[in-house]
């Protein structure tokens, strides 16, 4: 890294990324004010942001063509990781997805996400095209593997992420489109099985999506209940720190899975498009960076990385406003969880790091 | 480093569009909810977080005519469910079943009674006691739903006294509800259902306030957003005499009977000073709602305590009756107060021999009516003939309502013989009207009826509708006494009325009636003992007091007491003696 690569540091994803961080952290204020200690929400928030700025800077500065010549051991560490999570995590809502760290706790799946799209595109990066089976195959173990794992958590949520993060990046790789949708296919063959596989609350939750009025003070309830949230927002909010839906507790996770909530309430139709403004400024300039990239890993690398967020975004409000079913995703930058914040500032380095390698660099 | 790379960007240009579509969406989506629905869902969010409470209102409390209380209002707390806060009926209703020692079904049958309107809290049990309210408040949070509610109840300072009087609590019926909602009632809502409670309804009806709390998702209040303060309901002064109840009601239980009744009226203006049917209930019972064990308990005793027998039930009035043949037989000029009559302990007409006691011999007038002779009121009865008798029985408002101010009042029976065929279902007979003369056959009558024929007879002739309220204040809070309502003036001629007053103090002094005689105030009384079908002979007595300048009117009835003098006799004594006190200091009766 020198001097010269500094001025192509991509300026506006930098400051999207801290227009969400800092007015993510106001409205974590306003969902957890109400709680029995108001201020350790803020005052994590407030270490994960600075932790994971500095990992934002790690990951800017390492050459990301470094990062993914270790591709391999890395897949062994998520691995191991997700293993670890089964094997001794502690549960938390029902799900095992934590792994105890001295006082802290952090959730390597969240992690997991971020290093499988890095494995995955030197992974894919090695082929220059996927036309063979015996090119595909590894390609669906190398993912599977760790999807199953999150699977087991078990964390639906999560492994739809990874699997669109798949989905997208064998696309840019130049997948044919024919086993794009058999895969597609299989996905949905798969389906029923899945179903099977289910607890009994995943199947409740999706079944309420359909129809919330099914179990209305049950596993509807959280759906009724923001989305009465955000549709009283109206079009300007009932004002910071005045959501009744928020300070009266009405939403479960207020400060975690449903925090959008608290945006749509208290600033209204116009809060939420000032962050989606945001996070469109930030989308755009990952789609800019996987294509100025300067070569395959780059933007496979950024293509993962936008897809995880975008997947993030659209699935996280869409189950606020009743598109999507209730899983336990967070909402990229904002949600309280500190494992998640650090994954995304870590993929916002690797998009700053591809875009200021964008130019061969003279001598 | 060579710069052949190209991007992908035919597929890069289609990720990105799904993107741009997916933002598409979700800005139309978040339009469609906080644009389009906002106003609809910020209604929601309103009716999430505001509770309305009702501060149900204390009814008016209910005084004797000298301001002693006998029906008030005691603090309770009453346990209630709010049917769209009861998440998990399944788990919370066993548990507070199990807090409040009744079964799940009943819980579960009063949320069912009250599914129309699922906003409104269903009283699940009312008056619980301080440990049942500990209980629920520790453990609020496993009891979504459950609230307390802190309500007047009815309090019946004297429990089974003047039961029938005051009346009892009830929760309003579908079909109340139904004429009364533009009253404001609602569902669950305690209403009068008998006596006072019900005739005085609109006075002794609060307004119930408001309380309009914010709450958490958890339904606990967090603050006042609105509070109306609710308005008690008015006063209610009874023409009642406490003492003279008490005694009433003493006198009763001491008479070792079953079941009777005793009636004390104000002859100058019709105020009932007491009124008392045995057996009684507690109507505290209804105050909280009644189980239905009780209920039924209640209801099918075969002597009934819910009847009034002052005035719901009607019985044959014996010699009391003889009142009305003496009454008729002097107005109609067919005796006098010297007038002589044989009489040899029967009485024969035609193939039928009528019975006395004993045999006199040869009496007068007086002393036909201290003694009660039935042969004398025999031959007036047979020479009145039945159609005279019915008319002044009539007259003298035997045989139909009162018109006092209570609920479920008969009317009882006064036969004739162009009606009894009608009323009874059988013929006139000749020997009827001689029947008639001594109260017996078909007649009935309430010992309300008696105690205003007795009246009219203390009084000088004048009929006085009996009424049991005092005052009560108006709309606005001002007293309104209630008015003395004359049903009939001048029925006796003075000559008449001597003649009775005499006859009547005889039989007190020295007749029938000793049994209720007292030292210091002159009573004029007439017993009865009325033959009837179902049992040992009614005991009557009727009396007033003081002879000259009457106060008090006194009707006590044992039902199936046998002899009037015998067990009626003493219990309006009991009365008597209470309103006029002896004179002596070591004779008068201690405060309990």
């Amino acid at each position: 890294m020198n001097r010269r690569m500094l001025r192509y540091v991509d300026w506006a994803l930098v400051a999207a990324t801290l227009g969400l961080l800092v007015g993510g952290g106001v409205i974590l204020f306003s969902a957890t004010r109400t709680f029995p200690d108001p201020w350790v929400f803020v005052k994590a928030r407030v270490l994960h942001a600075a932790l994971g700025l500095g990992v934002l800077v790690v990951f800017t500065a390492v050459d990301y063509q470094a990062l993914g010549r270790l591709w391999r051991p890395l897949w062994v560490v998520t691995v191991a990781l997700l293993a670890t999570v089964d094997v001794i995590g502690r549960t938390a809502q029902g799900a095992q997805r934590w792994i105890p760290l001295g006082p802290l706790s952090f959730q390597p799946s969240e992690l997991a996400k971020l290093l499988l799209v890095i494995t995955l595109a030197k992974h894919l990066d090695g082929h220059r095209e996927l036309t063979t089976l015996r090119q595909l195959v590894p390609v669906l173990v190398h993912a599977a593997i760790p999807i199953l794992l999150i699977i087991q958590q078990p964390d639906m949520g999560t492994s739809m992420v990874v699997a669109a993060i798949l989905a997208a990046m064998l696309f840019a790789a130049g997948t044919p489109l024919r086993w794009m949708g058999g895969l597609t296919a299989a996905g949905l063959a798969a389906a029923p099985f899945l179903w099977g596989a289910l607890h009994d609350y995943q199947r409740r939750r999706l079944l309420v999506f359909l129809d919330p009025s099914l179990d209305p003070l049950g596993a509807g309830y959280a759906l009724i209940q923001s989305k009465i949230a955000v549709g009283s927002g109206q079009l300007f909010g009932k004002g910071f720190l005045q959501g009744t839906q928020n300070l009266l507790h009405f939403i479960p996770e207020q400060h975690t899975d449903f925090i959008f909530t608290v945006i749509g309430e208290e600033l209204g139709f116009a809060g939420a498009l000032v962050m989606l403004a945001l996070f469109a400024v930030w989308l755009w300039r990952a789609g800019a960076a996987a294509m100025q990239a300067k070569d395959r890993l780059g933007t496979l690398m950024a293509v993962g990385i936008l897809t995880m967020i975008a997947f993030h975004l659209f699935i996280n409000v869409g189950m606020t406003v009743g598109l999507a079913p209730v899983t336990g995703i967070p909402l990229p930058f904002i949600s309280h969880g500190g494992s998640a914040l650090l994954a995304m500032l870590a993929g916002t380095g690797l998009l700053l790091n591809i875009g200021m390698r964008r130019k061969k660099i003279l001598f | 480093m060579r710069t052949d790379y190209l991007p992908p960007l035919r597929r890069l240009r289609i990720l990105n569009a799904i993107i741009v579509a997916l933002m598409g969406v979700l800005v139309g989506r978040l339009w469609q909810l906080q644009v389009l629905q906002g106003g609809q869902y910020l209604r929601l969010s309103e009716e999430n977080r505001i509770r309305d409470y009702t501060i149900t209102a204390p009814r008016g409390v209910i005084y004797d005519r000298k301001g002693r209380p006998l029906v008030s209002n005691r603090p309770s707390f009453t346990v209630a469910i709010l049917p769209l806060e009861l998440t998990r009926p399944e788990v919370v209703l066993p548990r507070l079943a199990a807090v409040l020692g009744m079964p799940v079904e009943e819980i579960r049958s009063r949320i069912e009674a009250a599914r129309k309107r699922p906003f409104e809290p269903v009283r699940i049990r009312r008056d619980v006691g301080a440990s049942v309210v500990a209980r629920i408040e520790e453990n609020r949070l496993d009891l979504p739903g459950v609230i307390i509610l802190a309500e007047p109840v009815r309090h019946y300072l004297y429990g089974e006294m003047g039961a029938h009087l005051f009346g009892y609590l009830g929760e309003i019926s579908e079909e109340e509800l139904s004429q009364r909602r533009d009253q404001g009632y609602r569902l669950g809502d305690l209403i009068g259902k008998a006596g006072v409670e019900r005739v005085y309804e609109s006075v002794l009806r609060g307004v119930d306030g408001r309380l309009r709390m914010e709450v958490d998702a958890l339904g606990r209040p967090l603050r006042v957003l609105q509070e109306i303060p609710a308005l008690p309901g008015r006063p209610v002064i009874l023409t009642v005499d406490l003492d003279l109840q008490k005694a009433a009601f003493e006198g009763l239980r001491a008479s070792g009977q079953r079941s009777g009744a005793v009636v004390a009226m104000d002859p100058r203006n019709g105020e009932i000073l007491a009124m008392e049917s045995l057996p009684s209930y507690d109507p505290n019972l209804f105050a909280i709602g009644i189980s239905a064990a009780q209920w039924r308990r209640l209801t099918s005793d075969p002597l009934r305590p819910m009847l009034s027998r002052a005035i719901g039930a009607a019985f044959e009035p014996g010699s009391v009756f003889k009142i009305v043949t003496a009454t008729a037989a002097l107005e109609e000029g067919i005796v006098s107060r010297t007038s002589t009559f044989y009489a040899p302990g029967f009485y024969r007409l035609g193939r039928w021999v009528f019975r006395d006691l004993r045999a006199w011999g040869t009496v007068n007038f007086i002393q036909g009516i201290q003694h009660s002779i039935n042969v004398v009121f025999y031959t007036l009865g047979f020479r009145l003939g039945g159609e005279t008798l019915a008319a002044y029985a009539r007259k003298m408002g035997l045989g139909e309502r009162t018109g006092v101010d209570l609920t479920g009042e008969v009317t009882g029976t006064i036969p004739s013989p162009s009606t009894k065929l009608q009323l009874v279902g059988e013929p006139w007979y000749p020997g009827d009207a001689v029947n008639m003369s001594i109260g017996q056959g078909a007649v009935t009558v309430t010992p309300l009826q008696v105690a205003r024929m007795m009246a009219a007879v203390a009084n000088g002739g004048t009929l006085l509708q009996p009424h049991v309220l005092l005052q009560a204040q108006d709309a606005d809070r001002q007293p309104r006494p209630a008015p003395v309502v004359v049903q009939a003036r001048g029925l006796y001629s003075p000559r008449t009325l001597a003649v009775l007053h005499e006859g009547l103090r005889a039989a007190v002094e020295r007749g029938t009636g000793q049994a209720s005689n007292l030292k210091h105030v002159a009573i004029a009384g007439k017993t009865g003992s009325a033959e009837n079908p179902r049992g040992k002979p009614h005991a009557w007595f009727a009396g007033f007091g003081p002879l000259g300048a009457p106060r008090l009117v006194v009707v006590a009835f044992i039902e199936h007491g046998f002899r009037g003098g015998l067990t009626a006799a003493p219990i309006a004594r009991r009365v008597l003696e209470a309103a006029f006190p002896t004179p002596e200091p070591e004779a008068q009766e201690t405060p309990r």
